[in-house]
């Protein structure tokens, strides 16, 4: 897939050039393209003066990077230990069926993204999803509906 | 110099140098699969682990990987205890659940007597162990060509975005030092495949033999400062020439004809 | 403007006090990570909204503060109007316009927000009363839900920044050392690595440059009070982190917080320009001639580099591969240079350590275990939220004083602290004291501080696979106790929560599990096995019945229960058929459902909607 990697020597800008600012990079054009483009992984190769194959490596290693794209909404279950004993798994379950993808994937639409993640620290309001940057708290089966219901129209 | 004593002896080592390498000396053979003098210690395979104690620790012992532990005064090591043997084989066991199908992998989980491995085989399993010795000798090589992929379970070795490396030159040193042949690569006419990636074979202009990659021969060029055209002729044969002119010195070699 | 002396920060802080005291009732929104996640912010703007408005004599929206976690979670929206101190619970945003009419115009309250205890049935009016605030001691909690989240001036308004000015301009930097070992202060991120030894270490080291390092990777899930503090107080952090470099000789720091706490990032990057403006990081310190800078770095999502040696990695701009710590980081960590890293929760006590004496910070707590220690209590517990109590506060008193026992009444089962190195205690080891060695000598380990509280309808089977599921994810896989082991360890657990397994099986995780512990590289593998080997050790019944009765006694394994519908009780409202994936119930409206047992995949999302109590598991 095509990319406009017309905004990636400005992201690069914004660091010092040197292999320390590796993970911090990468956040930004995961940020930007809501996944790590090889061609932006290349570029990012050269002007870190860091070899592809470490690039590659800190790419696969870390839960933030994705190297397919992400939905325009991510939404992250949290299943952390206190939301797991509270229900995390019926929520799961639930979501899974909705949008009819496994934590990992995006719809078809490129709407949503379904991604579990282990403890987002709102633990006292266990479960919990969090859709982009909004933290919803102490989901059940019936609220997580009513997310997704909205979260289609919005 | 520090004192240490190893199965019962009392040896001598050099400060600062790892346990394993003193146990080499010492003729004692401790298994070590992610282990290479070319490249710095890794700790990965857990194989060396050693059993050490102090008189000082009131009995408390700890195991710690021999490759990567360095001598103390006082040092007591234990290198076949039985904890040391369960660990050695339990590592053997769980690799072998990983990579059943390993030749190698088999030899030396036998010679620790295990057979088999008593867990779950997992499913697609190659031969590689991760032991991380491909990877670790072509960065020390400087090439980077190759690294770990992924964490945990499913890490793997392979190129970057998993197509043909660019970095790499062909020069085989992760086949050589891969401890379970994992890696293969393929010589056909002058073309040698490996990684995905296509390599020009260079020939010896006096024998006719396969050497090397052009692209490996324009790194180490450029790099040691050697002339390209070095390349041409074969190890075997620059060495066949020098050993004609050494002997053509020697005192004792028959005097060229005035 | 740049302070110089102590006696400037003094005038400003006297200064920030007055712009302070001069409203005269505050209002105190918690914005905390629980009630953000339960609608905080839009009470808050509620609030803002109408006070531009209504122009209250006297009164303006600059008395409204969005402060960090006040703790009290399980009664959030928390709203605070202070001096009082009168407490708000459950605020909805309708409830906005009556709180400004009643309590902020003419000083009466609206009782139906307040606290009702539900042992007494008393309403209590004032957060310091009520048994969940009155049973704790807050030091590293001290200011969070008091001041505002990220403002400097509140900081120094409650003495902020005095304790690092007494530091560098009267004290030496062996002098703050033998003040902090004097402490008995003990690394608050699990390991409890005496504090002072560690900065005593790395100071005496010549090689240069040191480094500081502040481990914001707070990776147990269940734990947030480090978020807490890096998003309520991040000064306390800095000026923990200042103090702690001018000790050992670092003139650089790092703070490392994890992916998932964007806010926290945010906060503590602002309060580091404040700093910054102010003259606290930068040359010459408060005219001492010390210079210390700060960067913050944040994680790629990876619960390993919560380990020191992966997290210098990552800082590096490497996979967190941990390695063997047979040289220790204080000699060679970041940059392979001495370095002294810390947990947030450790920093935050720094300042006042020096403010008060070590002297005085030892004589609380217990003798080994000084200070305080504070934690989440989450789970089945009815009281949710964060707390901090002296070391040395037995379990039974924290789940029941203080977290009001179990939701519903219903029999405890266990606790699990230590997060996913920790263990599970059960009911007849309530009376243990929680501190760095007591509960590490029972099976478990105190951690960071996450305290997740089980009920009979939790199952350990299931809990132990659970965590093992996660370290497998989580393992960075460089060795092969770890990455292997681990992997064979849940498969073994899997078996046993599936009714697969035989009580041959128990002894191979045994067995195995020694094997991890003994020959893995990391903490995160020795620490592995501890979730299975704690629940074997105490509720080896409980895995016995899976195995021989292939039953799972608390209803929750997948594979060995079933869902059925009462008949006496069941009303036909459908909820139940709306939720089923599977389309496994029939019935139509006000008729009987059932379940069809073939398709059912056990999902228990008709168990969790059912508000007649009609579904049971068997």
């Amino acid at each position: 897939m095509k990319v406009d990697l017309s905004r990636l020597p400005q992201i690069l800008e914004g660091h010092p050039k040197d292999p320390q600012s590796l993970i911090g990079v990468l956040q930004d054009i995961q940020k930007e393209y809501r996944f790590l483009p090889g061609e932006a992984l290349e570029e990012t190769s050269r002007a870190l003066k860091v070899p592809l194959s470490k690039v590659y490596s800190v790419s696969t290693f870390y839960n933030a990077f994705s190297l397919t794209p992400r939905g325009e909404k991510v939404i992250r279950i949290c299943v952390g230990t206190t939301c797991h004993i509270r229900g995390a798994r019926q929520v799961q379950q639930q979501l899974e069926n909705l949008l009819k993808i496994k934590p990992g994937q995006t719809t078809e639409d490129g709407k949503f993204s379904l991604e579990t993640v282990a403890c987002v620290g709102a633990c006292a309001m266990a479960p919990v999803v969090v859709v982009n940057d909004e933290f919803h708290g102490g989901v059940n089966v019936n609220s997580a509906r009513r997310l997704i219901r909205r979260s289609k129209k919005a | 110099m520090v004192t240490i004593t190893i199965n019962g002896k009392v040896v001598q080592a050099r400060e600062g140098e790892m346990l394993l390498a003193v146990c080499k000396r010492e003729g004692i053979d401790i298994p070590a699969l992610c282990h290479h003098d070319a490249v710095e210690p890794f700790g990965a395979c857990r194989l060396c682990m050693v059993e050490i104690t102090k008189d000082e620790w009131n009995g408390w012992r700890n195991y710690v990987t021999s490759c990567l532990y360095p001598v103390e005064e006082g040092l007591i090591v234990q290198t076949h205890s039985p904890k040391v043997i369960e660990l050695r084989r339990t590592v053997l066991d769980l690799q072998l659940a990983r990579c059943p199908n390993s030749p190698e992998l088999q030899k030396l989980a036998a010679e620790h007597g295990v057979n088999s491995t008593q867990y779950e085989i997992v499913p697609d399993g190659d031969n590689c162990i991760l032991c991380g010795l491909c990877t670790r000798v072509c960065a020390r090589l400087g090439f980077h060509a190759i690294a770990t992929v992924g964490r945990g379970h499913h890490k793997e070795v392979a190129p970057p975005l998993k197509e043909a490396p660019p970095d790499c030159v062909g020069c085989l040193s992760c086949v050589q030092v891969c401890p379970t042949n994992n890696i293969t690569y393929e010589d056909k006419g002058n073309v040698r495949t490996i990684w995905g990636k296509k390599f020009e074979l260079l020939r010896c202009s006096k024998t006719g033999k396969a050497t090397i990659t052009k692209a490996f021969a324009e790194a180490l060029s450029t790099r040691c400062d050697i002339p390209i055209d070095y390349f041409d002729v074969s190890d075997d044969e620059h060495r066949r020439q020098l050993a004609l002119k050494m002997g053509s010195l020697a005192d004792w070699a028959p005097k060229e004809q005035s | 403007m740049r302070i110089k002396t102590p006696a400037q920060l003094k005038g400003l802080q006297k200064k920030c006090r007055a712009d302070i005291d001069k409203h005269p009732r505050r209002v105190l929104i918690c914005c905390g990570p629980g009630c953000l996640a339960n609608g905080a912010q839009k009470v808050s703007d509620e609030f803002k909204k109408i006070l531009k408005k209504k122009r209250l004599r006297g009164f303006s929206v600059e008395a409204l503060a969005e402060t960090g976690c006040h703790g009290f979670c399980e009664q959030g929206p928390v709203v605070v109007i202070e001096p009082d101190g009168t407490f708000y619970t459950r605020v909805k945003v309708k409830d906005v316009a009556e709180i400004v009419e009643t309590t902020i115009k003419s000083n009466k309250v609206v009782k139906r927000l307040l606290f009702t205890d539900p042992a007494t049935g008393k309403i209590i009016r004032k957060y310091a009363d009520i048994p969940f605030y009155s049973h704790q001691r807050r030091i590293a909690l001290r200011n969070i839900g008091k001041i505002a989240q990220c403002d400097i001036n509140e900081y120094i308004s409650v003495g902020g920044y005095q304790a690092l000015g007494k530091a560098l301009t009267k004290m030496t930097p062996e002098g703050i050392i033998d003040e902090v070992s004097t402490s008995g202060l003990r690394g608050r991120g699990g390991g409890g690595f005496p504090t002072g030894r560690k900065w005593a270490t790395c100071a005496r080291i010549e090689e240069s440059p040191h480094y500081v390092i502040c481990n914001g990777d707070e990776g147990d899930p269940g734990a947030f009070m480090d978020r807490a503090i890096m998003e309520g107080d991040p000064h306390s952090i800095l000026e923990g982190m200042i103090i702690a470099a001018r000790a050992v000789g670092a003139h650089e720091g790092y703070i490392y917080v994890r992916e998932e706490y964007p806010l926290a990032v945010v906060n503590l990057a602002r309060a580091v320009e404040q700093a910054r403006e102010l003259g606290f990081i930068g040359d010459d310190i408060f005219g001492s001639g010390f210079s210390f800078d700060l960067h913050i770095n944040r994680g790629g999502g990876a619960f390993v580099c919560g380990e020191s040696s992966a997290l210098m990695k990552s800082v590096a701009g490497e996979v967190g591969e941990p390695r063997a710590k047979y040289v220790r980081s204080v000699q060679k960590g970041l940059f392979d240079k001495p370095t002294v890293l810390n947990n947030v929760e450790s920093y935050t006590n720094i300042p006042v350590i020096i403010d008060k004496g070590g002297a005085w910070f030892a004589g609380i707590g217990t003798p080994k275990s000084t200070g305080t220690k504070a934690f989440s209590l989450v789970g089945k517990v009815r009281n949710s939220g964060l707390i901090e109590v002296p070391m040395g506060t037995s379990l039974r008193e924290i789940i029941y004083d203080i977290g009001g026992g179990i939701q519903g009444d219903r029999p405890f089962k266990a606790v699990q602290t230590g997060g996913p190195s920790g263990g599970c205690l059960p009911e007849p080891k309530l009376d243990l004291p929680v501190d760095f060695d007591t509960l590490t000598e029972a099976g478990s380990m105190m951690g960071s501080g996450g305290m997740i509280v089980m009920d009979d309808r939790t199952c350990v089977v299931d809990v132990a696979k659970y965590f093992l599921s996660f370290l497998n994810d989580e393992s960075c896989g460089k060795c092969v106790p770890c990455r292997e082991g681990l992997y064979q360890l849940h498969a073994l657990a899997a078996a046993v929560s599936e009714g697969r397994a035989t009580e041959d099986d128990l002894d191979k995780m045994e067995k195995l599990s020694e094997m991890i512990v003994i020959g893995s590289l990391c903490g995160l593998g020795k620490s592995g096995p501890n979730p299975f080997l704690s629940t074997i050790r105490y509720f080896r019944d409980e895995y016995l019945a899976h195995i021989r009765d292939k039953r799972c006694p608390a209803g929750v394994c997948q594979e060995l229960i079933r869902y059925e519908v009462d008949a006496d009780k069941c009303d036909g409202c459908t909820a139940c058929i709306v939720v089923c994936a599977q389309n496994a119930i029939t019935g139509k409206k006000k008729e009987l459902h059932v379940i069809d047992q073939d398709k059912c995949d056990k999902c228990g999302a008709c168990y969790a909607v059912c508000k007649r109590d009609a579904i049971k598991v068997y």
